[in-house]
């Protein structure tokens, strides 16, 4: 076992909730005023497969549970399952549901390194890397002047279709960092 | 007949424990409810309370246990008997470790409620009500969040609030402004009550009133509002002693008891409020307002103000720029010389010059207020039905009540 800070907590931990070990599929943090930061985990329980919702201040020591991990790349979907590949080539398979947070940066031609987890010698979740690199497909013109990057517009991501919020100087087949924690953009490559 | 322990620890002002105890009063007199108030100081509970007493450890006012919460709690022998059924840990405050621990032994575990700030913005609709198990004993504890929408617990409002604004006269006032030694209103000012944390941008509309062709008659709450005053005309301003200036007469207040202070806010033309409390109860009043939210580092409160103007004043009379990532600078496009602003624009204008003082797209702050005082009886008109509608939504001791006796 060992501890995890609520506030540190993201897609793929595993965490222990009522003496059962439970994957988080989404961590939203809020914080705003005088309110104390919280964390809103929605989580899968691994015994009884029962998805719920929690919230947890965002300093709260929990109880992370030590499981056996594994780089992998992503390889394909057959539905309802994702399937991962290891540097050996064994193929490890994980319901599309647990990943549903996730599933919106996956394509076949990837080559992030995940972290897939394992307990019980069951593949249960997966890591991203905190940041990847994907292609912009479509977004509207870049805004003449702006380079701030204050100002924002909707695009596109190839492949996955994604649509989020970039940065207005951000050109269609440009390549962007994304957070994959907070899901946003972070900068365009050079 | 339930047992509710509620938890608040002072913290640098008196609106954590100005809730705590308006929430203490309504489940005990609305509810059935035997409350045990736990406070860490009690001398800033007298400043809203003067009959308690803070040498007293336990004592009783009306019928509310206020016991004072040491430092060094003690162990919880009898978990039955010395822990409530409901236990509310206020505004992020933690309980003590004694205290948690003997939850955990008790028969039934108690409902524990985290009682959170205010907020208008939307996640609170999807946190409010979502537990938080204990990481080591077997323990629940709820996420309450005030709000404004019936997705949230609600605002504080006591069951004859409403009736009692709507039964307070011209006879009801001109007591009231005897009772706290102010000279009864004239028809041609405009009566101001003044509650705020020290503001950049007070002194600029002091010199603003003083200026300006109406008579304006100040309020200044004890404390920083009173303290800023006296350090910008550098005059000492005891409560009763009236400063006049121009148009503008100042004058102090002594601290005023939770009902007085709601007679203030409804016998004011406008109402500067600041942090939660006085912040909610100016909505009941229906006047016109102005809140100093609490100020935070990094301008995340402006974010929560801006919020709240959303939700509070809607489309107004011209849809406000609140596209995504916009919200903390949202006081709209610059006016042509000679255009005439609504009473929607004109709000969000000056509560963002009173709060954002300086900001990127702040106005100054006489500018703004001439246009929400020439908006003043359209903001008014509003805050009728902002406060009707708002009265349409069960309040947060109710929500509380019945929450627990859902358990």
């Amino acid at each position: 076992m060992s501890v995890k800070i609520a506030g540190d907590i993201q897609s793929g931990n595993v965490i222990m909730v009522e003496n059962a070990p439970v994957v988080v599929l989404k961590a939203v943090y809020n914080k705003s005023g005088r309110n104390q930061a919280v964390v809103k985990v929605r989580a899968k329980n691994l015994f009884t497969g029962r998805i719920s919702e929690l919230i947890y201040k965002s300093d709260e020591k929990l109880e992370g549970v030590m499981l056996d991990k594994k780089d992998c790349t992503y390889s394909y979907f057959a539905p309802p399952m994702h399937v991962f590949v290891d540097s050996e080539y064994v193929e490890y398979e994980i319901e599309a549901e647990t990943l549903a947070d996730l599933e919106k940066y996956f394509c076949e031609d990837m080559t992030d390194v995940c972290e897939v987890t394992f307990y019980e010698g069951r593949p249960i979740s997966v890591v991203l890397p905190k940041v990847i690199v994907r292609e912009i497909e479509y977004t509207e013109p870049a805004t003449r002047g702006d380079t701030s990057g204050k100002i924002t517009k909707t695009a596109v991501l190839k492949d996955t279709k994604h649509e989020l919020q970039v940065s207005s100087f951000v050109e269609i087949g440009d390549k962007i960092e994304i957070d994959t924690v907070t899901g946003e953009f972070k900068k365009r490559c050079n | 007949m339930r047992r509710w322990d509620i938890f608040c620890t002072v913290v640098d002002n008196l609106g954590d424990i100005g809730t705590c105890w308006r929430l203490a009063r309504q489940l005990a007199d609305e509810h059935e409810a035997r409350v045990r108030l736990w406070i860490d100081k009690l001398e800033s509970f007298a400043c809203l309370c003067p009959s308690v007493s803070t040498a007293a450890a336990v004592q009783h006012v009306d019928s509310i246990e206020i016991r004072r919460w040491p430092s060094d709690f003690p162990a919880v022998d009898d978990a039955d008997a010395d822990v409530a059924d409901v236990v509310v840990e206020a505004f992020a405050c933690e309980l003590p470790a004694t205290y948690v621990a003997a939850m955990a032994r008790r028969g039934v575990a108690p409902v524990w409620i985290n009682l959170e700030y205010l907020s208008a913005e939307g996640w609170v609709d999807d946190c409010h009500r979502l537990t938080s198990p204990h990481p080591r004993w077997p323990l629940k504890k709820t996420f309450f969040f005030p709000g404004f929408t019936p997705k949230t617990g609600g605002l504080l409002r006591e069951r004859d609030l409403r009736s009692d604004r709507a039964a307070f006269d011209h006879a009801a006032q001109a007591e009231f402004w005897r009772s706290v030694n102010v000279a009864p209103r004239t028809d041609d000012e405009l009566r101001v009550s003044l509650f705020c944390y020290d503001n950049p941008a007070l002194p600029e509309l002091l010199q603003c009133w003083i200026d300006g062709a109406t008579a304006v008659h100040v309020l200044a709450a004890p404390g920083a509002a009173t303290e800023q005053i006296a350090r910008w005309s550098g005059i000492a301003l005891p409560p009763g002693t009236p400063l006049c200036r121009g148009s503008l007469t100042v004058q102090a207040l002594p601290f005023l008891s939770q009902p007085n202070y709601d007679r203030l806010l409804w016998s004011c033309d406008v109402n500067f409020v600041r942090g939660e409390d006085s912040f909610v109860r100016a909505q009941w009043a229906e006047q016109p307002f102005m809140w100093q939210i609490y100020p935070q580092t990094e301008g995340t409160h402006l974010i929560k103000l801006d919020a709240f103007l959303t939700r509070s004043l809607g489309e107004g009379d011209r849809a406000f720029n609140v596209g995504g990532g916009q919200l903390a600078s949202s006081a709209g496009p610059p006016l042509e010389d000679g255009e005439k602003i609504g009473w929607a624009d004109a709000t969000k204008r000056c509560w963002h010059a009173w709060n954002d003082p300086g900001g990127e797209h702040t106005e100054n702050m006489a500018s703004a207020w001439q246009s929400f005082i020439a908006n003043r009886l359209a903001i008014q008109r509003h805050g009728k039905l902002w406060a009707n509608q708002l009265d349409q939504q069960s309040d947060l001791a109710n929500n509380l009540a019945h929450f627990v006796q859902e358990k």
